[in-house]
């Protein structure tokens, strides 16, 4: 199948250094895909560049981004703006601060519709009130007249949802869009996101770094660490055999609930090496037990494990023997 | 029987709300409402609840920084609001608290070495000399080599600085350390080092700890008592074991239903 939405060997430069280098992701209709990983790795900068909205400091150095037959990384400002408002849509982790303080939500939400439409103002009012019903709030014509400050952050949120949810996107990018939330309404609002998926079919590009939101919420993922994508495939693939020290060690350190309680957990030495001195070879060889000369020097290229599970290790057939 | 380091009985803060050109109070917003518990030494008691519960103002509270409106907080069997001035400053030092955010819990232009020190020396414990000796330990203690007393904040990565935090908030040799949310702004890879940190030094100096936190995976690791909190009030209290085994209020069940799991 075609995917909506396809990168390859996107790069993306801060002050000249690589933030994002080298990335390739697809996603196909109707699915999810998370783009998982620690603060810095460059999975923001990732979805930003995807639909140029890069700050000011970085910029698209090279890699080429398709979306259903347009070429993202070559059309004009103007052109990308009406595609933005249009056939791709976006969530933050913030949403009261992605709403205008200063409009009623319910107008928001309307001009989300564009302003092509030519339906009558009784028709948008409708049309309006009929999501905010469908993301679960409740009274509508009184919630449609109010101030993003009168509503709580996770219905600011579901507002958010109802304006991408409105325009029926082929691809909604959320990135972090539970992070700021109580669990409850977490999970809520990662229902809401997967009707949306179901109803229009759209792709869905998820940043998070949160591995039980990942397990819960996508088909597939693609793991990143300084910069590159180290580990990709389906999540039940991924979760249940992860080919990358990395991402092992990642699933391992996490508290469980069903896991034992107060003894000390396989932790990952040092820390996520900084963007102005991000190691040779493989990034992760300084915190990695398997790591020889080979990581030092040379960077692994992601490679086929099964069709569709891939990574950037060079020990990768040692991962479940050999890692302490 | 030994006495609880920390004893909260029937703990209110209520915060007025005032409206009106006179600025009456015409209401109270009960961010908590009658809090109880004991915490013992060497114990964790963890407080969880989502935004806006009570549970932070609760931990205040206990350290002091939030008088209470009603109810007593008793440290080492003394209730704090009938402490004297040096009491009050001596019971400062058997209770610390860590907060999420390190990169602001530090001052920007303070070494490592002088931000540990600091408490010692507004104390005015020890000389200079023992107080950089006490520096030394305390970075050992933490995990960090010694030669990290000098650097400034900005030198360190996001764990280090809780590490710098954790071995200030111990330079007092205190009973008991008050972590707020202490853990959630680390990355994933770093917040299991500082949760086996705190373990570790629980073990070896006999902390007790106040774990507030929504992160009920983290809670679940960590506590031997668990508070759930909603609304200002306590709806289920006990044994971490029994609180995930078989939860019995209905809120407790909904926060647990909806952790995503691995």
């Amino acid at each position: 199948m075609n995917p909506v939405l396809s990168c390859t060997d996107l790069r993306i430069e801060i002050d000249g250094r690589p933030v994002v280098d080298g990335t390739s992701l697809s996603i196909a209709a109707g699915e999810t895909l998370a783009l998982v990983g620690e603060s810095g790795c460059g999975k923001s900068m990732t979805a930003l560049g995807l639909i140029r909205l890069l700050p000011d400091a970085a910029r698209l150095t090279g890699g080429r981004i398709d979306l259903q037959g347009d070429r993202l990384d070559q059309l004009s400002e103007r052109q990308m703006n009406r595609l933005r408002g249009n056939r791709l849509a976006m969530i933050f982790q913030e949403p009261v601060a992605s709403l205008d303080p200063l409009m009623p939500v319910g107008r928001q939400i309307a001009e989300a519709l564009g302003r092509d439409t030519d339906m009558t103002r009784a028709a948008v009012d409708a049309k309006v009130q009929e999501f905010l019903i469908r993301v679960g709030i409740d009274r509508p014509e009184v919630r449609a007249r109010q101030y993003p400050f009168q509503l709580s952050g996770g219905m600011c949120q579901r507002v958010m949802i109802a304006m991408a949810m409105i325009r029926q996107p082929i691809l909604l990018i959320a990135d972090e869009p539970t992070t700021a939330l109580d669990v409850t309404i977490q999970k809520q609002i990662l229902q809401l996101m997967a009707a949306l998926r179901r109803e229009t079919g759209s792709a869905v590009l998820l940043i998070t770094h949160d591995m039980g939101v990942v397990s819960e919420s996508a088909d597939r993922v693609a793991v990143m660490y300084a910069g590159r994508i180290v580990e990709t495939g389906s999540v039940a693939q991924v979760f249940a055999g992860p080919r990358h020290p990395y991402t092992a060690m990642l699933l391992r350190t996490i508290p469980r609930l069903d896991g034992p309680r107060k003894v000390a957990l396989p932790a990952i030495a040092g820390a996520v090496p900084d963007i102005r001195d991000w190691p040779q070879g493989c990034r992760f060889h300084p915190r990695c037990p398997l790591a020889t000369d080979r990581c030092r020097s040379e960077a692994p290229p992601l490679t086929d494990v099964t069709p569709d599970h891939r990574t950037a290790c060079w020990h990768h057939d040692r991962i479940a023997s050999d890692l302490p | 029987m030994t006495q609880p380091i920390v004893s909260v009985q029937d703990l209110k803060v209520h915060f007025p709300i005032r409206s009106g050109i006179l600025e009456r109070v015409t209401d109270h917003v009960r961010a908590v409402d009658g809090v109880s518990f004991d915490l013992m030494p060497g114990k964790t008691v963890a407080i969880v609840g989502e935004s806006g519960s009570g549970k932070s103002t609760t931990g205040y509270a206990v350290m002091g920084m939030q008088d209470p409106t009603e109810g007593r907080v008793l440290i080492d069997g003394k209730d704090r609001a009938a402490m004297s001035g040096p009491e009050r400053m001596e019971t400062m030092r058997r209770l610390q608290i860590v907060f999420q955010d390190p990169a602001s819990a530090l001052n920007p232009r303070m070494s490592a070495g002088d931000s540990i020190a600091e408490p010692l020396q507004i104390h005015r414990i020890g000389t200079a000399r023992d107080r950089r000796a006490k520096v030394a330990a305390l970075l050992d203690l933490v995990g960090l080599p010694q030669s990290s007393a000098g650097r400034l904040p900005r030198e360190f990565s996001g764990g280090q600085k809780q590490r710098i935090v954790i071995a200030r908030a111990l330079a007092l040799d205190p009973q008991a350390v008050i972590c707020d949310e202490a853990v959630s702004a680390l990355d994933v890879s770093i917040q299991s080092q500082i949760l086996n940190l705190l373990l570790e030094l629980q073990s070896r100096l006999g902390l007790a700890y106040i774990f507030i936190s929504h992160d009920l995976s983290v809670v679940r690791h960590i506590a031997d008592d668990i508070l759930v909190m909603q609304a200002g009030k306590v709806v289920e209290k006990g044994r971490t074991d029994d609180i995930f085994h078989a939860p019995r209020h209905r809120y407790t069940r909904q926060l647990l239903a909806a952790v995503p799991r691995l």
